[in-house]
């Protein structure tokens, strides 16, 4: 579990986190969302003592991790990637951490294997790809098979089979009723991996709820098509119901489900040639909730919004 | 929710398992293996060459011990000292090994997973700090006994006398080797105050090469400028390890004074700040 609260980080006059507080619950994925430079990665520095908070504190497991006397069993980090020395091998580098934390050496090896790595253990980290990069960045977050994990863009760099990978591996460890903490700025990643989002944005929580209700806290939308359309129309109005025509066949309505609709088409005898509900996307919901707190603009999202 | 079956991971994080940490990073980067054994044959090349210049410098003067200047030279521990004639080379060797044994850190990102395995980060420094003594300290001494070895003959051929046991040999290497110690610690605080390489280096640099010349400029027009050059590190180590050819007005005790000095207050500097700062 992580607890964060109250939260500051300021460099100068530039306040990167500002008054955070949350907390993350074990045996979950918790996403943790927002566009670059929203504080994500200063907030999980914090989290591991790298920075030191301008106020407020965090508690790892109820405990100031910089106090820990069994840090990396205790937490698995991975911030940015390659943060290794180039000259190195990831055996000698995973060597080295598992020396300090007073690891056996057969758990480098067992991560090397979990993570693909295995062949190149000998090779120069320097030479390295982004996503291999990644993948030693990730085996040296498991090294200490800690009870929470934290990633910072873990996916960066990584192909298709890597994403699905790591997708399974954060499922697997929440499974576990491990902790595990995932950092993104796509809406798309964390809605197939995260139970439950934070959304940060300029360094401020946007929002802090689970998953689902990013989805179904707007009203329901429908596409209808029929040769009657009027009749259905009238069938329709009621209190609450929001009608729009698109053109001669087609309707929008908000309010009722397909199914409502579908059955009130039944009654009334109108024949149906489309019921399509309009699904508002997570990242619709993302784009309304930092739209205003995006630091690095470009127009073209900006026209964008909302957009498929 | 799956139990897992596997007995849990429980390490803990020792001062002995840092500096294994350290062995193991160290003994993997060439750079170690480079300076080490570039300040090894530096040393004794030097040693063995300047032996066989006074050997036979002195072999062609029929009594030197008449000449104005050559005193010193006739003297019996002068062979033993002329070991000592690299002695500031491997300072600044082995003092760049101790600025990029901690600078590395910074300059490569790998502080990052250095302090997430140990968040105490007084503990990687004091792991630093021993494993450097160590390190430079067993250099020092094999270089110089190395030296002492190969000039041996050498000496013998020009009828000098080199003494093992002898006070003037042992200076050169107990002092010699607490000199290279003290220079390689200045170079592991500036590792960790200025976190880049090439500016720890090139301050280790001036601190050695630099500031020796211009005391020496100005010195002859400010009165105590001599007497902090006396305390400069080069000098102290200097005048410990070879007396006669280097001799200072200070007491034995200001001089180790000085080089406590010259180890304690960068590196109290640089245990603040590196508790203080972020890591990046």
């Amino acid at each position: 579990m992580i607890q964060a609260q109250q939260l500051t980080k300021t460099y100068g006059s530039k306040t990167v986190v500002d008054q955070v507080s949350f907390t993350v619950q074990p045996g979950q994925v918790t996403g943790f969302l927002g566009p670059n430079g929203a504080g994500k990665s200063t907030t999980m520095r914090m989290i591991v003592g790298l920075a030191a908070p301008t106020q407020g504190q965090v508690l790892v497991n109820n405990r100031d991790f910089k106090k820990s006397k069994h840090p990396i069993t205790e937490v698995g980090t991975l911030l940015e990637a390659k943060s290794v020395h180039k000259s190195l091998t990831p055996s000698s580098h995973l060597r080295s951490i598992a020396a300090t934390a007073g690891l056996p050496s057969s758990r480098v090896s067992e991560v090397l294997e979990l993570t693909g790595l295995t062949g190149v253990r000998r090779k120069k980290i320097g030479g390295f790809s982004l996503g291999m990069g990644q993948r030693l960045g990730i085996a040296t977050a498991l090294l200490g098979d800690p009870q929470v994990l934290i990633l910072d863009e873990p996916v960066n760099g990584l192909d298709p089979e890597g994403v699905a990978w790591v997708r399974n591996l954060a499922r697997q460890q929440a499974a576990a009723g491990k902790t595990v903490f995932i950092s993104s700025h796509l809406m798309s990643e964390m809605a197939q991996t995260a139970d439950h989002l934070i959304v940060i944005g300029r360094g401020r929580i946007m929002a802090d709820a689970p998953i689902s209700e990013f989805i179904d806290n707007g009203l329901a939308q429908t596409i209808v098509k029929s040769s009657d359309i009027e009749v259905l129309m009238n069938a329709l109005s009621s209190q609450g119901v929001q009608l729009r025509r698109i053109d001669a066949q087609t309707l929008e309505v908000t309010g009722p489900d397909s199914e409502v609709i579908g059955r009130r088409a039944l009654e009334t005898g109108v024949a149906l040639s489309e019921l399509r509900p309009l699904q508002r996307t997570l990242e619709d919901a993302y784009m309304e909730l930092t739209r205003d707190a995006v630091e690095y603009h470009s127009n073209i999202v900006a026209e964008n919004n909302g957009g498929k | 929710m799956t139990t897992q079956i596997q007995t849990p991971l429980r390490g803990k994080v020792t001062l002995a398992g840092v500096l294994r940490s350290e062995a193991i990073r160290m003994f993997s980067l060439k750079s170690t293996g480079i300076l080490i054994a570039l300040s090894i044959v530096l040393y004794v090349g030097i040693a063995v060459i300047a032996t066989w210049a006074i050997g036979s410098l002195l072999q062609d003067m029929s009594d030197p011990s008449q000449m104005e200047g050559m005193g010193t030279m006739s003297q019996p521990g002068f062979a033993s000292e002329t070991l000592g004639s690299g002695l500031v080379f491997n300072q600044l060797i082995l003092g760049v090994l101790g600025v990029l044994l901690f600078s590395g850190e910074f300059t490569t990102g790998s502080a990052v997973s250095t302090f997430l395995a140990s968040p105490q980060r007084l503990r990687v420094m004091t792991a630093k700090i021993i494993f450097t003594v160590v390190l430079t300290g067993l250099t020092q001494l094999v270089s110089t006994l190395l030296a002492f070895i190969i000039a041996k003959p050498v000496a013998e051929n020009y009828n000098l006398t080199l003494e093992f046991s002898s006070s003037s040999f042992q200076s050169v290497l107990w002092y010699g080797t607490l000199a290279v110690i003290m220079a390689a610690l200045i170079g592991l605080a500036l590792g960790v105050l200025l976190r880049s390489s090439a500016g720890g280096i090139t301050v280790l640099a001036a601190v050695f090469f630099v500031l020796p010349i211009i005391t020496a400029i100005f010195g002859s027009y400010v009165d105590w400028l001599p007497n902090v050059s006396a305390f400069l590190p080069d000098q102290l180590g200097l005048s410990l390890a070879t007396p006669l050819s280097a001799p200072s007005d200070l007491e034995l005790w200001q001089q180790l004074l000085g080089v406590a000095g010259w180890i304690i207050v960068p590196l109290a500097l640089g245990a603040v700040l590196l508790a203080k700062r972020d890591i990046k």
